[in-house]
């Protein structure tokens, strides 16, 4: 008996050796060599080496250069982008919410038709679809003229190069991975629970407070995240449909990697987003406290 | 409740009925149709206050859709409800002063015992929730649970908390659907006594749906037996069960022999009929068949079984001629299977009092019931009808 | 200077930026690499100079008729037409070619190649063409070969004069221009009156947020020089963050919509701009579909670069890769390809022997610019090291806003 315990245990232990050692390839080791990077002297180069110096004050050049607000309306790319993320996110979630709950509840035989045409998106490429937003928003695309029109904007106004754009890009590259989530969850919850909160005095609106949102809270949670992580460190619709005012922390890595080679500023940047986004996903989810939930 | 003098002339109470001011729950003319199907067609009932009714019929033959338009989950394709003399037809769920106990118990996951209890007075808005829920809780026995998350609870548990947060808003109707049919069958019989017992110290009107003929019988003072969409018969369990109307309802309650008979003579009070060579009386009152044929129907607990010529104790209907086929010895009771002249197998369940010997296969036998017992059911109905369903 | 015109494709909506796209795609592979390249010891990463005299490979040439060649995408006529520039160096030298266009960014590729290079490994290549910039910077870093001048006469002979006496390749000992290329302004004719000038690009009111400056530093630094008054060849510190102040006012003043790679052209084209620092051969293609956009060269002066071919450290197939040099340094070979690619060609004789394939592009000054046209083009300085970093840092800082 003891010896069919243990051979059990040793399958389990087993299981995860391919998953391990992926993730100490793909993302320990480039991990650590990442700190490393964040610590060489600032004064290396590509072409001459870097010294490991402990440099710890490449973290405050990075966040002086890149985390403080510059003005009032220039917040510095590493603000920027969370703002633009915390937006994005939230519009994602208002849209998506209605989407998915559409799907769940009201598609009936359509239900999956529609969830292929929300996945359908991720058949083409991210690129080819920004790149169709930059038409779509083009300041001579069908948007801007109908825009222009109604008075909305002036006529020289445009949408490409401004936060709307890059914003609006965000939220349709992010949408899927938020609706994805809440239709699971949305799915999921009992018919009958709705049934039942109506049975018992809630009228709809009530009883969707009560009931449907919080049981489909873990689904939220999920869709948040999943959706303000990989914006929060997006750089291509910044990069498309935004100008230099738009740029978010993801460009400004890209940049300092690709063009300036300025590895251990680029590597400190990395980390400082790689924590900012660990701690207010933290807080978050302790908040949303999605334990509770089932 | 409703005497069989009653149920006898229904139509004309009924159209008296409808004047005067019903203080219960009453459907006139309710039709419910999805697309083709008619699921409810033409209901016609009345509960009244106070009472335990029972909606009892196999699965698909429209009680819980009945149920379910009454709760106003869903809205009738013709015909009205009303309540105390309101007309609810369609009112939102949420406004009726009816409550549901659902099959799954439809307990919120996300609140504990409770909050759940607590939901339909919050909505109200009433006040001294807390008092209240305690009380519920402590009439279904759970107040050491309250804390506890739906999901940490037994079904029974459960099921008592599903009750108690629809009692707790002392609806004019509790609507119960199939609220034991999860539980296992020792756990059923303690929950039925249970809701029996609720419902007579809370005297609300409980209308309980289910497939299962047993508890019907054993919690409601009323039971209407369902099928395809329309009332078969609707009584007192033990009237039901006397005196079926139909052979659905002689089946699908509790089991009968139903033989095939031409009717010979029309009494005032006994009608005579030709079974198979056999003359068998059956009282006026008990005879439901129009034409010249019919099924002679007669539960096997009832049929008597003795030795060829002997004279058992029944001063009416004696068969001879029997074979046994089959034996069954189920403690109580002895349940014999016997093969008539005609063919025929009877069913003969004799109590095992001691005083009779038990018969062997093959052997041959007399069968032998009082006419007080037996029922005529019309011909044109199929008399296997309900057989199966009530099996379980 | 990083995209090359695909003549198979149309302009504009059907020719979506490559360069945007690989530049982005590969900036995401890049990141990844970068990341591996800074290799695990936790105490520092040595440099990556090599010396090319150590780290070279026997030639196999005489054996192996092969030559592994890495170049831009649509830089070259269809190499599988038997007519082809391609086709006829087969057939005429028996070496097969195995050519990849896998170079979409130069910083992109270094990043590539980098590891392998810096460490002396081979990276599986017999010829790589690289801009201006970083042939430069892998000459410096000792990762090329030196050519064989006795195995390259044409090159010596035929290259045109612009393009001789770099700073960083005065002899072409290691390089050899593929094609070359101006950078100057395009502007969208039908929406705003002729841009004369860099300076007018930047302050004119009715360019403005409505036109756009390159990404690549050295293009748009050696602009920005010359309008503070400094010489791109040769400018001090001084020169440099008086010229990056000046810039950094422009984008302040909302004058500068954003910096881009070449996807420039659609925005050109589509009317989201009306004027921008662009590349000769992109614009070459845009006039097929519309005539209105047109290139000029500001009066600044001409910042004429060229994408070169080299060998790099441990090619096993240095001889066939002179070979093909010598082979497109020809000038019918040259004006076969002019004729395909349509950016400048490096060749003297070309245009002559251009009147028998296109004569209409004989006349193309931005195919054969005149010498005196290309007198006053001038180059961007070869940095150092800590320059390169920090004048990459100090562009990258205005254009990151």
């Amino acid at each position: 008996m003891a010896e069919m315990t243990r051979r059990r245990g040793l399958t389990g232990y087993l299981l995860l050796v391919p998953g391990v050692v992926w993730l100490a390839l793909f993302f320990v080791i480039p991990f650590y060599s990442l700190v490393a990077a964040s610590l060489f002297d600032p004064g290396g180069s590509v072409f001459s080496g870097y010294e490991m110096t402990w440099h710890v004050q490449n973290y405050w050049d990075a966040l002086k250069e890149y985390g403080k607000p510059n003005s009032w309306s220039d917040w510095g790319p590493l603000l920027r982008s969370f703002w633009y993320a915390g937006l994005s996110t939230v519009i994602c979630l208002v849209l998506g919410y209605v989407l998915a709950y559409a799907i769940a509840f009201k598609a009936g035989r359509w239900k999956n038709l529609m969830l292929v045409l929300v996945i359908a998106p991720f058949f083409t490429s991210f690129l080819v679809r920004t790149l169709a937003w930059k038409l779509i928003l083009g300041d001579d695309g069908p948007v801007v003229s109908v825009l222009q029109a109604v008075h909305i904007l002036g006529a020289d106004g445009r949408l490409l190069a401004t936060p709307v754009a890059v914003i609006a890009g965000i939220v349709y590259n992010f949408l899927p991975f938020m609706v994805l989530p809440l239709y699971a969850s949305l799915d999921k919850i009992d018919h009958r629970l709705i049934e039942a909160s109506g049975d018992l005095y809630a009228n709809p609106f009530v009883g969707f407070f009560k009931v449907t949102w919080p049981l489909s809270l873990p689904g939220v949670v999920s869709g948040t995240l999943l959706t303000f992580i990989p914006a929060a460190g997006d750089y291509i619709n910044a990069q498309l449909l935004g100008s230099t005012n738009q740029r978010m922390i993801g460009n400004v890595i890209q940049n300092l990697f690709t063009d300036a080679n300025d590895y251990p500023a680029a590597a400190a940047l990395s980390m400082i987003l790689m924590v900012v986004i660990i701690a207010m996903v933290l807080f978050y989810v302790r908040r949303a406290g999605t334990e509770e939930l089932l | 409740m409703s005497s069989p003098a009653d149920l006898a002339d229904q139509g004309a109470a009924r159209a008296t009925a409808r004047t005067d001011s019903f203080d219960g729950l009453r459907l006139e003319n309710v039709t419910k149709s999805f697309g083709s199907f008619t699921a409810v067609d033409d209901l016609d009932l009345d509960v009244p206050r106070g009472s335990f009714f029972a909606l009892l019929g196999p699965s698909g033959c429209g009680k819980t859709t009945t149920l379910r338009m009454v709760a106003g989950l869903e809205t009738p394709t013709s015909g009205g409800i009303t309540l105390a003399g309101n007309d609810i037809t369609y009112a939102k769920p949420y406004k009726r002063p009816v409550n549901t106990v659902f099959q799954s118990y439809a307990l919120f996951p996300h609140l504990d015992i409770h909050e759940n209890v607590a939901f339909g007075l919050k909505r109200r808005k009433v006040g001294n929730v807390d008092a209240q829920v305690t009380e519920m809780l402590e009439l279904v026995e759970l107040e050491s649970q309250a804390r506890k998350k739906p999901a940490q609870l037994s079904g029974g548990q459960q099921q008592r908390v599903a009750l108690a947060r629809a009692l707790i808003n002392k609806p004019e109707v509790l609507l119960l659907d199939e609220p034991l049919g999860a539980l296992d069958l020792k756990l059923r019989r303690n929950m039925q006594l249970e809701l029996k017992r609720i419902q007579t110290e809370v005297g609300l009107t409980f209308i309980h749906v289910t497939h299962d003929q047993e508890e019907a019988m054993t919690m409601a003072d009323t039971v209407a037996v369902m099928n395809a969409g329309v009332i078969e018969q609707m009584g007192a369990p033990q009237e039901l069960y006397e005196n079926p109307r139909t052979t659905f309802v002689a089946n699908f309650l509790g089991q009968s022999n139903l033989i095939g008979g031409t009717i010979k003579s029309r009494a005032a009070d006994v009608v005579t009929v030709d079974m198979h060579g056999v003359d068998v009386s059956i009282p006026a009152a008990r005879c439901h068949a129009d034409g010249d044929e019919g099924w002679i129907g007669i539960r096997p607990e009832k049929v008597l079984i003795g030795d060829p010529g002997e004279q058992l104790d029944a001063p009416g209907n004696s068969i001879p001629g029997g074979v046994v086929t089959d034996v069954s010895f189920v403690g109580v009771s002895t349940q014999y299977q016997v093969r008539m002249p005609w063919g025929q197998e009877i069913q003969v369940f004799a109590q095992n009092t001691g005083h009779r010997r038990i018969y062997r296969p093959g052997e041959s036998v007399e069968l032998s019931w009082r006419p007080d017992y037996a029922f005529l059911l019309d011909a044109s109905q199929d008399a296997k009808a309900g057989a199966q369903e009530g099996t379980d | 200077m990083v995209d090359r015109p695909d003549p198979t494709a149309g302009v504009g909506g059907a020719r979506f930026s490559r360069r945007g796209l690989l530049k982005t795609g590969g900036g995401v592979a890049f990141a990844g690499l970068s990341i591996a390249a800074l290799k695990l010891p936790m105490f520092g990463v040595s440099g990556a100079k090599q010396d090319p005299a150590q780290c070279r490979a026997t030639d196999v040439s005489s054996s192996q008729k092969e030559l592994i060649i890495s170049n831009w995408p649509a830089y070259i006529d269809p190499r599988k037409k038997s007519t082809s520039t391609t086709s006829v160096f087969q057939q005429r030298t028996g070496i097969t070619v195995d050519y990849t266009d896998d170079v979409n960014d130069n910083a992109e590729f270094f990043a590539k190649v980098k590891n392998q290079m810096g460490s002396c490994e081979p990276i599986n290549r017999d010829m790589i063409v690289m801009t201006d910039w970083m042939a430069a910077r892998m000459i410096g870093l000792g990762w090329i070969q030196p050519l064989d001048a006795q195995s390259v006469p044409n090159l010596h002979q035929n290259l045109i004069e612009p393009l001789r006496n770099r700073q960083w390749d005065p002899k072409r000992t290691y390089s050899a221009p593929w094609q070359a290329g101006l950078t100057g302004i395009a502007y969208n004719a039908a929406k705003v009156p002729e841009i004369k000038s860099f300076e007018e690009l930047l302050t004119r009111s009715d360019l403005k947020g409505r036109m756009t400056l390159l990404t690549e530093m050295r293009d748009t630094m050696a602009f920005m020089l010359r309008v503070v008054g400094a010489d791109p060849d040769k400018f001090t510190d001084a020169e440099w963050s008086s010229a990056i102040e000046r810039l950094e006012k422009v984008v302040a003043s909302g004058q500068v919509r954003s910096f881009t790679g070449n996807e420039y052209i659609q925005d050109l084209a589509a009317g989201n701009i009306v004027a921008c620092e662009a590349w000769s051969g992109d614009v070459i293609q845009a006039q097929f579909d519309n005539p209105d956009i047109k290139f000029v060269t500001p009066e600044e002066g001409l910042s004429l670069w060229a994408d070169n071919m080299m060998v790099p450290n441990l090619a096993t197939h240095q001889a066939n890769a002179e070979e093909w040099i010598n082979y497109y340094y020809e000038p019918e070979t040259a004006a076969k390809l002019a004729a395909w690619v349509n950016y400048i060609c490096p060749v003297e004789g070309a245009k002559e022997e251009m009147e028998k394939i296109d004569p209409s592009l004989v006349d193309n000054k931005l195919i054969f610019p005149d010498t005196e046209d290309l007198a006053d083009a001038f180059d961007f300085m070869p940095l150092t090291d800590q320059q390169s970093q920090q004048y990459e840092g100090d562009f990258n800082n205005v254009i990151a806003g």
